[in-house]
């Protein structure tokens, strides 16, 4: 009897946490990408003033949300987490930022366009000089299977007077990364749900301490979102793509 | 020399084991490991064990959210797909894991509060038998959550010659075998040293020879 008893408290319980949780998905909607990336950086011009790297290499992974009320706009956060080495000076190197604000636009069944800010830190033991970065990015995902990736984003430096103004084609900012990819993957549409994932490559830029550098990168990215609904809030005739 | 650098083009593992059950002259232990549904297909893969006792037909499966008795559990495990036999365990010795998952698996599974990521999860079901059961093996880099040890952990690792140090968010482990494998929110890297291979938290979670 007293199992039955609890048996039916979990029941009840249990019943009422998926309805919680369904009421909850039925009033927002929104979704996520993630990135695995492997990026090789080498110095396409002459050394800035400092004792700046010939060659970068960066591995680790964005990870990257979104979540709205309506099917069009969404606010997003994100965290970006790489770790390498300045090759010929074999510095640890490392590349973080957290992205707690920002702002995507939806379109077609996962795509966006979005900007985001927030906080980071970069270094390379011996050759670059550790410093707070404060980034701005602006961040593209178009496709479906076939995946257009792009991000640039300028940061604003805190902490290291030899890296201030270090980005030569860019007045405004202390510092430039950009990257342009293209995913030859897969999509799918399994249990309602819009989702892709599949191996990329990309061409990297980067202005950082006064020198410019250029190279690829490749990774591996998934993406997934909740069916966009349009709601009274959506400027649109009522229906999904 | 020609066959690790044939390995890192291609991306694949070389020399994996074979799919095809052993025979049941003896009983028979085995971990496996398959891919979850996509989009995760590609960075996340599901443990189990199968055992056949001696002269039994029927394959015991010991997993989390599954479990039963099963025809072919190496080639055809439901919901998981592209499945990689990582270690075989015969005769004595398998008798004895099997006596030991049939007495640690249930209540285990049992007392898991179930969390997908960062664990506990499946994976940290299997590298936890693994340890219990003094069963020498690895789970791939992929099976994510295999190195959940809550807050802080350390211990000896599952192939038995190295140790290993976790928190939830930076983790290393150390070893004749095992070489190193940093771990970083969950996500593994590093180099294996024997078998040797690179590894990395895609697919099979290694670019090099299969593990043994």
């Amino acid at each position: 009897m007293k199992a039955l008893i609890i048996l039916g408290v979990l029941a009840v319980s249990s019943s009422a946490h998926a309805e919680r949780w369904q009421r909850m998905m039925d009033r927002v909607q929104g979704g996520a990408f993630l990135h695995y990336e492997l990026t090789g950086l080498e110095a396409i011009d002459e050394p800035g003033p400092t004792q700046t790297p010939n060659e970068m290499v960066l591995a680790g992974a964005r990870l990257h949300g979104f979540l709205g009320k309506g099917a069009s706009v969404a606010y997003h956060i994100g965290a970006d987490l790489f770790a390498g080495s300045t090759l010929r000076g074999a510095g640890f190197a490392y590349d973080v930022a957290l992205f707690p604000v920002g702002i995507v636009v939806r379109f077609g069944k996962t795509s966006i366009i979005g900007f985001s800010a927030g906080v980071g830190a970069i270094g390379a033991v011996g050759t670059i000089d550790d410093a707070v970065t404060v980034p701005v990015e602006a961040i593209a995902e178009i496709g479906n299977a076939w995946r257009l990736l792009a991000r640039a984003r300028v940061a604003y430096v805190a902490g290291a007077d030899s890296r201030q103004s270090a980005a030569p084609s860019i007045p405004f900012a202390d510092e430039l990364d950009a990257m342009l990819g293209l995913r030859f993957g897969h999509h799918y549409d399994d249990h309602g749900f819009p989702t892709g994932n599949g191996y990329f490559l990309g061409v990297s830029y980067r202005e950082l301490a006064g020198t410019k550098f250029a190279g690829f990168t490749i990774g591996y990215s998934i993406d997934m979102a909740m069916p966009r609904r349009f709601t009274g809030n959506d400027n649109h005739d009522g229906h999904d793509e | 020399m020609r066959l690790a650098l044939a390995a890192l083009l291609s991306g694949c593992v070389i020399a994996s084991r074979s799919l095809t059950p052993p025979p049941n002259d003896v009983t028979t232990v085995a971990l496996l490991t398959g891919t979850l549904g996509p989009p995760m297909d590609g960075i996340a893969r599901h443990p189990w064990f199968a055992v056949r006792k001696q002269g039994e037909t029927r394959w015991t499966v010991y997993e989390v959210g599954g479990g039963g008795t099963e025809e072919d559990p190496f080639r055809h495990h439901e919901y998981y797909g592209h499945p990689i036999l990582h270690k075989v365990w015969r005769g004595d010795e398998a008798d004895r894991a099997a006596a030991c998952l049939e007495r640690e698996a249930e209540p285990w599974i049992g007392r898991l509060h179930y969390r997908f990521y960062p664990g506990p999860n499946s994976n940290t079901f299997g590298d936890v038998m693994l340890r219990k059961c003094g069963l020498h093996a690895s789970l791939p880099a992929t099976s994510v959550g295999k190195d959940w040890r809550g807050v802080l952990g350390a211990n000896v690792t599952t192939e038995g010659t190295g140790i290993q140090l976790e928190t939830p968010i930076l983790g290393v482990r150390l070893g004749i075998k095992e070489g190193f494998e940093l771990h970083i929110l969950g996500l593994a890297v590093g180099i294996d040293l024997w078998p040797p291979a690179i590894i990395v938290p895609l697919g099979p979670g290694r670019l090099g020879f299969a593990d043994r």
